[in-house]
């Protein structure tokens, strides 16, 4: 395996684990899949349209996001946000999330 | 066909692998988001939505199959800890089976490249299509053994085991002697299995059917019993210290494979048995013997584990 097949491969194995992370950090308000991919991508964190739009639905189905479809005005949209459930795991995460990252800065900065 | 065929014909490819009461749903709001997806994508360019650019844009979102299988959860019929073990066991059942068939169908004379041909052919269609119930019957096995898990994930925490406890106890083992036993009575006399079942009054032919040729007696009848009667010392060795050792082990396989020899002799250097249906019989079930504990031991060599430092890693 070359390094940066390697590379690619190990670091698409970080991004998924912190994607859904990422996108119930962006649903506190209403946001419908397109604009909450520009707001990720605007804050650096780019995720391919085909793996964010069905994380939506599945977040859903999961109990963690509520959705309704806003028709007025110009094309349909569905708007998605954290249900109650949603913001107590994104709460949770982000505490997981940053003793991963404090724990991560130490032993890297070790190294 | 212009982006919108395009875009019609992804979204209907991707909903159509989605549960029918979410389909129409998915699919509304998908085809929306790629619009608005390709709008944004030709206004950053400075293009016009066309065709092609909207294959490129699709191609890039994902292959329908893929994207359709993230809005749902992932389903794993084979946990991917099973893999090679399922890989293993199809492969080493496929083999076996497909083995067993060229030696069912080439055993017959093959006098010319047609009767070759022929002889193919008909494993072909016997021995190498239906053999696919093997991985089906791994799949199903497999697939339940991971239901099982995941149900009650009790049941598969990792317990030691003992490398020298006597599979089944020594109840197992007294039973293996009492087999042994047996096997040393049907090996000594044959005809003695009608006078047990029947009294005696079994038919003469039955009689003829079990009678041993001289040439058996002579050769291989002797070596086996020989061989069988070494098995009870060691097996009451076993049960007496409740455990296998290493030398117990040892003896163990090099009688085993010493047996098999003597079987596989007996079934290649002539027959067993006069009367040909019998003879037929027993030279199955001899090999049958043979493959089970070829593969026992196969098992035991692959799941043995000596630990040693790999020279090759040395630094």
């Amino acid at each position: 395996m070359g390094d940066a097949d390697a590379f690619g491969k190990l670091e698409l194995e970080l991004r998924r684990g912190v994607v859904v992370l990422a996108t119930l950090s962006q649903l506190r308000a209403p946001r419908y899949g397109y604009e909450l991919r520009q707001a990720l991508a605007d804050k650096g964190m780019a995720i391919e349209e085909g793996t964010l739009y069905p994380l939506l639905r599945r977040l859903e189905t999961q109990g963690l996001l509520k959705s309704e479809w806003n028709t007025e005005g110009g094309s349909p949209r569905r708007y998605y946000s954290l249900n109650a459930d949603g913001r107590k795991l994104l709460k949770k995460l982000t505490e997981s999330w940053q003793g991963m990252n404090h724990a991560m800065d130490r032993l890297l900065q070790e190294g | 066909m212009n982006a919108n065929d395009v875009i019609e014909s992804y979204v209907t490819d991707v909903a159509v692998r989605l549960p029918r009461k979410h389909r129409n749903d998915v699919a509304f709001e998908l085809r929306a988001l790629i619009n608005e997806g390709l709008q944004d994508k030709a206004e950053s360019t400075g293009r016009i939505v066309d065709a092609g650019m909207a294959v490129e844009f699709l191609q890039a979102f994902g292959r329908p199959a893929d994207v359709a299988a993230r809005y749902r959860p992932s389903l794993t019929i084979i946990d991917p800890a099973d893999g090679y073990a399922f890989l293993r066991a199809s492969v080493i059942g496929l083999v076996l089976i497909w083995g067993l068939g060229l030696l069912e169908f080439f055993q017959r004379p093959i006098g010319s490249g047609w009767d070759f041909l022929q002889a193919l052919g008909q494993w072909w269609g016997a021995a190498l299509i239906p053999s696919m119930w093997w991985p089906g019957v791994l799949v199903v096995g497999f697939g339940a053994a991971s239901w099982v898990r995941r149900q009650s994930p009790q049941t598969s925490h990792w317990k030691p085991r003992a490398g020298d406890r006597i599979n089944g106890g020594r109840t197992a083992m007294v039973m293996g002697l009492a087999g042994i036993l047996c096997g040393l009575f049907v090996l000594i006399e044959p005809r003695w299995v009608l006078n047990v079942l029947f009294g005696g009054r079994a038919a003469p032919a039955a009689y003829e059917a079990l009678s041993y040729t001289d040439t058996f007696l002579r050769r291989q009848g002797s070596l086996l019993f020989v061989l069988l009667t070494l098995n009870i010392p060691l097996m009451i060795t076993v049960i007496v210290n409740g455990h296998w050792s290493v030398i117990t082990r040892r003896i163990e396989i090099g009688l085993g494979l010493l047996t098999c020899a003597a079987m596989m002799w007996a079934v290649l250097d002539g027959p067993v048995f006069m009367a040909r249906a019998s003879d037929g019989l027993v030279k199955s079930l001899l090999v049958l013997i043979t493959v089970f504990t070829l593969i026992n031991y196969g098992i035991k060599l692959h799941r043995s584990v000596r630990p040693a430092p790999d020279r090759q890693g040395q630094y």
